[in-house]
């Protein structure tokens, strides 16, 4: 410990109530130091973000203040008194909720029976009455603004963002005193139904810690930010009185060149290295379109809209109902990943879930990366983690990973980390096609920087990518041309220069920029 | 900046990333720990009684520990990629009364018939795998069914009383010897190699960790899950099969009930041997460990002459402490001590 943290926090909002304190904790997990020395004070009715890259801590401190995690040192006063929680359950007995990053619900049950675990209503006689739960989770869904939802509806058949959301009412509705959201607007395209929660819970004197690597989010909602780099508090700062470069510079530790990469040249002959006719499935209604070679072709839609079947559709994971996918001109005959990536040029996908279809948590991040083509690194059949490493080096240095990291079991790095190895492993299959489903997701703004040139770089050599992201600054940055899917439809699509966060919000929602009407759906 | 910036105050400290991560991993840990305890129970055995713990005792186990560092490889495959083989004691008996009532020991020419044998048995390891695989019938069920129907058929092949003898080449792999050093020694300590090879090093060993972790990711990253599930399987019933050729070498003949006591080794010296249960971690040598442990344990049990009923009482009761002790939370605690 250097002494060198400074810590502003504790008086920056003067007269409101201190909630929740944290002094010096700190965890490890076997020899690998996930926190070193962080402090942090919220204050009751203050909105306080926590700020830092990938692995910087924040998801440890956030266990820690959960109870999902013991420290190893420090310690901890909620409202004055000692606060020691030793399990998520004992957190909320005190009105200490978290809404986390992956989510925790059960899947496969009810979102009524999910939003009242672990105390389900029971009646007198001990059992549990089903009407009750349903009036109960109806009751909480009305609270939270989320009536459209069927409290009877199973949790696992929501999308994504719909879980989220259910996440964060669950949370909100047991933070009687703190309210920790970690990257809540991960899945959310739209935040005002979050902002929303936020006030209200605000409103009610909740503190509030919200994790977010999206900087513009957190000035919108924050009043006040704690900045962690490498397990260490850095600072806590008024969020008035520091700029962007002041924040990334405390994050990273040197200053970031917000400057944009120039916009690729988009000329010169293209061929349609990937058609789509008219594929349709359960949430798409007929999409066609074409994919060039050296073309980066963004996907804008609101959650729901059939992104996702398009691209399980295309990466072989599933199979469309109906409409026609050609790779080079041939019909996509393949049925597994495994074949997509040898069917043609190649075409490799990144899926949505980092944990449930990204990851093999126990393998090496090496052998995450180097997974699809080991055939190819092998010899005579035979691999070694030195082999492994080798051939992952390449593509960790194009998203500018630690090498270092390669040896260590991917489910111990951070899920920043984690990104870049499946992006790594995107980029190095060989495949001339790239399907990436928001390739930055929960990301810091460095790492964002080499995705974004890793992926720029591939187009300019000749590889076709299609994106989806649910940034769309992110979108403006990198497409040449843009698909707004709408209702499993491809609504409207932009090019080039009318590619702007405007029009593309507008086309998200249904409305036609040249005109105003309303879409028919 | 303006004078009023709380940045003005902050002296950063040093950028560089200083954290470590674990260099020793749960699996080494658990191999270590179960090679120290072979060899201090090797060691302890001399104060109960003299003779154990000599040389010869050590070969002893060795030979012993041949029928279970190959029976728990194939099991250890299949726990590996996420499933369980119970069918195991009934393909021993498959491989055995193969061997002794088409090779016996009248005709040393039919030695091509061995692999046949072998064939034999990957044949049922494929169809209890397409059970599994396809059906998609619960492992411990589809392999139960399949060591029923097996055990059912050979009962009715044998009709009760197993006939025939130990083909040679059976009884040369077992009681044979090789520069002095028994045969057996020499079959394993190359067996183990090989395995090693296969599970650690091979593309086949990489495909079984991945989907041991988890099946849909592996399939999104292009792993061939259907070969990857179906061949643990195969592999599994094809060493079961061997065992029983190994064991109608060593004892000169088989029987309806020959594999009978060794379906919880199996799985006992897979878990000792620090892989999880429930796939995708685990390393082989661990495995070795755990099987050699487990048949110290028998061979000294035995040398101090307990009942036989009492020796099986004992030996579930030291898996079941193994297996208690041996969970993760020690493995941690243990990392934690090490840095």
């Amino acid at each position: 410990m250097t002494g060198a943290v400074a810590v502003a926090g504790g008086e920056a909002v003067p007269g409101a109530a201190l909630e929740l304190r944290a002094e010096g904790v700190c965890k490890s997990y076997g020899a690998t130091v996930a926190l070193e020395h962080a402090d942090i004070a919220l204050q009751a009715g203050e909105v306080h973000a926590l700020l830092g890259e990938n692995g910087a801590g924040k998801s440890t401190l956030v266990r820690i203040l959960t109870g999902a995690v013991t420290p190893d040192a420090g310690r901890m006063y909620l409202h004055g008194a000692a606060y020691t929680p030793h399990s998520i359950t004992d957190a909320r007995a005190v009105e200490v909720a978290t809404a986390f990053q992956e989510l925790s619900l059960v899947p496969n049950l009810s979102v009524a029976q999910n939003l009242l675990l672990p105390r389900l209503a029971s009646s007198r006689s001990g059992l549990i009455s089903r009407a009750d739960v349903l009036a109960k989770g109806r009751e909480i869904l009305l609270r939270h603004d989320l009536e459209r939802i069927d409290p009877a509806a199973e949790v696992a058949r929501l999308p994504l963002s719909d879980r989220q959301r259910i996440e964060i009412a669950r949370a909100a509705e047991n933070a009687g005193r703190v309210l920790i959201l970690d990257e809540p607007s991960a899945s959310l395209a739209e935040t005002d139904w979050l902002f929303a929660q936020v006030e209200n819970a605000k409103a009610r004197g909740v503190a509030i810690l919200y994790i977010s690597h999206r900087l513009a989010e957190v000035r919108a909602i924050c009043s006040v930010a704690t900045v962690l780099r490498n397990g260490r508090s850095i600072a806590t700062v008024d969020l008035d009185d520091a700029s962007d470069g002041d924040i990334f510079e405390m994050m990273v530790g040197h200053r970031v060149d917000p400057a944009r990469p120039a916009a690729r040249s988009t000329s010169g002959p293209r061929e349609a290295r990937v058609a789509v006719t008219d594929i349709a499935g359960s949430e798409l209604n007929g999409v066609s379109f074409d994919l060039n070679a050296g073309e980066v072709l963004g996907v804008a839609a609101l959650e729901g809209q059939g992104q996702r079947e398009l691209f399980r559709c295309l990466a072989g994971v599933q199979k469309p109902e109906a409409g026609e996918i050609r790779i080079d001109g041939r019909p996509a005959s393949y049925r597994s990943p495994r074949q997509a990536l040898r069917f043609g040029s190649g075409v490799s996908y990144l899926p949505e879930e980092r944990k449930t279809e990204g990851i093999l948590a126990g393998l090496s991040a090496a052998t995450n990366v180097v997974l699809p083509f080991l055939p190819r690194i092998s010899r005579a059949g035979m691999v070694g983690q030195g082999r492994e490493v080798s051939a992952a080096q390449d593509a960790a240095n194009a998203v500018e990973m630690n090498p270092r990291y390669l040896t260590f079991p991917i489910g111990e790095l951070s899920g920043g980390n984690q990104q870049k190895a499946l992006m790594a492993r995107t980029l190095a299959s060989g495949a001339k096609t790239l399907l990436l489903f928001d390739p930055t997701r929960g990301v810091d703004v460095g790492t964002k920087e080499s995705i974004y040139a890793a992926i720029s770089a591939f187009a300019d050599e000749g590889g076709s990518v299609l994106f989806y992201s649910s940034e769309l600054p992110e979108i403006v940055q990198l497409a040449d041309r843009c698909l707004v899917l709408y209702g499993g439809r491809v609504f409207e699509s932009f090019s080039g220069e009318d590619i702007n966060e405007q029009r593309l919000v507008a086309a998200m929602i249904g409305h036609h920029d040249a005109t105003g009407q309303e879409a028919t759906r | 900046m303006a004078n009023n910036n709380p940045l003005a105050e902050t002296t950063f400290v040093q950028s560089g990333d200083t954290r470590r991560s674990a260099k020793i991993s749960r699996e080494t840990i658990s191999a270590i720990a179960v090679a120290v305890l072979c060899v201090v129970l090797l060691l302890g055995a001399r104060f109960v009684s003299p003779s154990l713990g000599s040389w010869s005792q050590v070969e002893t186990v060795l030979i012993l520990g041949s029928f279970l560092v190959v029976l728990s490889f194939g099991q250890g495959l299949v726990i590996l990629s996420g499933g369980l083989d119970l069918s195991l004691p009934a393909m021993i008996t498959l491989g055995g009364i193969l061997a002794t009532n088409w090779i016996g020991s009248s005709d040393p020419g039919a030695w091509y018939l061995l692999p046949i044998v072998l064939l034999v048995c990957a044949g049922v390891g494929f169809l209890t795998a397409l059970g599994i695989v396809i059906l998609r019938v619960p492992p411990f069920i589809m392999s139960l069914a399949m060591s029923i129907i097996v055990s059912s058929a050979l009962l009715g092949y044998t009709k009760g009383t197993p006939r025939g003898a130990a083909p040679e080449m059976a009884i040369a792999l077992m009681k044979g010897s090789v520069f002095g050093l028994p045969a057996p020694i020499l079959f394993t300590i190359g067996f183990v190699i090989l395995g090693w090879l296969i599970q650690s090093r091979s593309i086949f060993g990489r495909y079984l960790y991945a989907i041991g972790t988890n099946v849909e990711a592996a399939r999104i990253a292009g792993v061939p899950v259907f070969t990857a599930q179906v061949l643990p399987y195969v592999l599994s019933a094809t060493c079961a099969g061997l065992v029983g050729i190994m064991l109608v070498g060593y004892s000169n003949g088989a029987t309806l009930r020959m594999g009978d006591d060794y379906l919880l080794p199996s799985i006992a010296a897979v878990v000792i041997g620090g892989s999880s249960i429930l796939g995708g971690r685990g390393t082989f040598l661990g495995t070795v460990g755990g099987a050699l442990l487990l048949t110290t344990l028998g061979t000294i049990i035995s040398a101090i002459g307990l009942e036989f009923g009492l020796r099986t009482i004992i030996e579930g009761a030291i898996v079941l402490t193994a297996l208690l002790l041996l969970r993760e939370e020690l493995f941690q605690k243990l990392g934690s001590l090490w840095k």
